[in-house]
């Protein structure tokens, strides 16, 4: 398959500050990929060496097997782009703006702007800088997804939308993936990625820590169980089971998390009289909060 | 099509607006004092100077309409007003839109560096040729009736071609430093106290005796050779060009070379 995105030791450092570290990540064609990091990790360093914002110190970028600097304005037809702070000169109307960014790539038919702003409530005819910072975000939205580009790259792209409008915006991805278009989005917010992609990358301090599907990443997870008995608890088999932890019995109720899949378990409640069973599907909230537990555990481990 | 130049334009309209209009008004307003210099007021007040000070100040001859619009109309006002304008213009087109944040989507457009840095000069050196035509219609204008008439059409038309250049090599600097740095402030106080030092170097060169330092100011090949007395002068007119061409190489050689600032 065709990769969109190939990144072979990707560095790039500001003066002494690290940005990336030998970034090393392959994106397929079609693919929705989730690029995952608390602020200041290398999200957005990463995305605009894809743009050819800037340039990096070492190793190399691939963008449909091309170079982002070589072939950055043939690429750029290509790649539909949202920042999380996406600006604008301010004194210009909605569509004023549209239209020139639509111009830029040789026209886009008037018919799919307006439907995309219809389904996004945006009004065409508002100055932007009478626009809250969500309607902003809009338009971005909006510039970004009109022309049906190969790949989407957006940054951190839900910022500031309220609830039903991140909807709309997950709902544009999917479309967007059945439509075979590839999309590369970063974001700190796990479930709105959860939701669409199909990989996801976590990345802390210019490294890439975690890849894989999410699928995966999944079964990794801790599960959480609740499970209240109607006869007497065998503590000691619950305890023994493998890959149990924050075991707690309150009165008929057991509570517990779970790291490996529930067959033991289930072999263990198949003895028992079970009232109600309470499982909750893990999110990657919490996943990518255990790999930051893991790093700060280790960096309190090495200071000590 | 609609593209980055007439976009440029069409967002500064406000502001190009404001500065020829400005202009005008200031260049016309004071054309229209001549025939109260002409009466020898203000001669005779110039004529209490010392002659250092006369040449210095350009106004030898201020009885002259010529004399009197070289030293007031172009010699000050309406050239300090287009340096102005060149300068905001110049450190807008890139350094301040970066540090704004609009060119992060622009560039991620199919639009190349070279590409956009030209259609930003471009737009600069349209705008500075749209003021220097509207102040000369604005000095047409006022000509019969403020007795201007020893000035002919073409004489102004000259001294106009050659403001709109002075103009441009300054807001060229602005592109220029703001090509290389990304910073407004760099590219707005470096082309500022460019623009400062080289209209002291051409004023004050001969008084300090170093009068072959004149040449490297862009303000000598603007009036040094009084457009308003002997018309076009085509050798001044090609180095401002030249310098424009110059300053344009320079900075998309560097703006293509660098990293954006975030």
């Amino acid at each position: 398959m065709e990769e969109v995105i190939q990144l072979e030791k990707l560095t790039k450092t500001y003066g002494t500050r690290r940005g990336l570290l030998e970034l090393d990540l392959a994106v397929a064609n079609g693919e929705v990929f989730g690029y995952l990091g608390p602020n200041g990790a290398g999200k957005s360093t990463t995305i605009r060496l894809l743009l050819d914002h800037i340039r990096p110190t070492s190793g190399r970028a691939r963008l449909f097997g091309r170079d982002p600097r070589e072939d950055a304005v043939e690429l750029h037809r290509r790649i539909g782009y949202l920042a999380g702070d996406f600006v604008v000169n301010p004194r210009q109307r909605v569509g004023e703006c549209l239209t020139f960014l639509a111009d830029l790539r040789g026209g886009v038919p008037r018919a799919r702007i307006e439907e995309l702003a219809a389904r996004l409530d945006l009004d065409l005819a508002a100055r932007i800088k009478a626009l809250s910072k969500g309607n902003r975000q809009k338009v971005g939205l909006v510039q970004a997804f009109m022309h049906r580009p190969d790949l989407l790259i957006l940054d951190e792209p839900t910022s500031g939308l309220d609830p039903l409008v991140q909807q709309t915006f997950l709902d544009l991805v999917r479309e967007a993936k059945a439509a075979g278009q590839t999309v590369f989005m970063s974001s700190h917010i796990m479930t709105e990625v959860e939701a669409v992609a199909d990989r996801v990358g976590i990345i802390r301090e210019g490294r890439l820590v975690a890849l894989d599907t999410v699928a995966r990443l999944r079964d990794h997870a801790r599960h959480r169980f609740e499970i209240t008995f109607t006869g007497p608890i065998d503590q000691a088999a619950l305890a023994a089971l493998p890959g149990i932890s924050d075991l707690t019995i309150n009165g008929p109720t057991a509570g517990f998390a779970l790291a490996t899949d529930p067959n033991e378990l289930i072999t263990v409640l198949a003895r028992h009289q079970v009232a109600s069973l309470r499982a909750s599907e893990p999110d990657l909230e919490e996943l990518f909060f255990a790999y930051y537990r893991t790093t700060e555990a280790a960096k309190e481990t090495a200071r000590a | 099509m609609p593209d980055i130049l007439t976009k440029t334009l069409w967002d500064s309209r406000r502001s190009l607006a404001g500065f020829a209009v400005g202009t005008a008004l200031v260049g016309a307003m004071y054309a229209g004092f001549y025939p109260q210099v002409a009466d020898g007021a203000m001669g005779e007040a110039v004529d209490g100077f010392s002659p250092a000070l006369r040449e210095a100040l350009n106004m030898e001859d201020i009885a002259s309409a010529a004399g009197y619009l070289g030293s007031s109309v172009y010699g000050i006002i309406v050239p300090l007003i287009a340096v102005i304008y060149g300068i905001a213009t110049g450190t807008r087109a890139i350094a301040g839109d970066e540090e704004a944040g609009y060119l992060d989507l622009l560039l991620a457009h199919p639009v190349g560096r070279t590409r956009l840095l030209l259609h930003r000069c471009a737009a600069l050196a349209i705008g500075a040729f749209g003021l220097a035509a509207l102040l000369l219609l604005a000095m047409l204008a006022v000509r019969p009736s403020a007795q201007l008439d020893t000035v002919s059409i073409g004489q102004f038309a000259a001294q106009s071609v050659a403001l709109a250049l002075l103009c441009t090599v300054f807001g060229a600097i602005a592109i220029a430093i703001g090509a290389a740095t990304g910073s407004r402030a760099a590219a707005l106080a470096g082309s500022a106290a460019i623009g400062v030092l080289a209209y002291a170097t051409n004023t004050f060169a001969s008084q300090i005796g170093a009068d072959g330092l004149r040449y490297i100011s862009p303000f000598h090949y603007y009036i040094g050779n009084e457009p308003l007395r002997n018309g076009f002068q085509w050798a001044d007119l090609g180095i401002l060009t030249a310098a424009v061409g110059v300053l344009v190489l320079i900075a998309t050689a560097a703006f293509r070379r660098r990293d954006l600032t975030s």
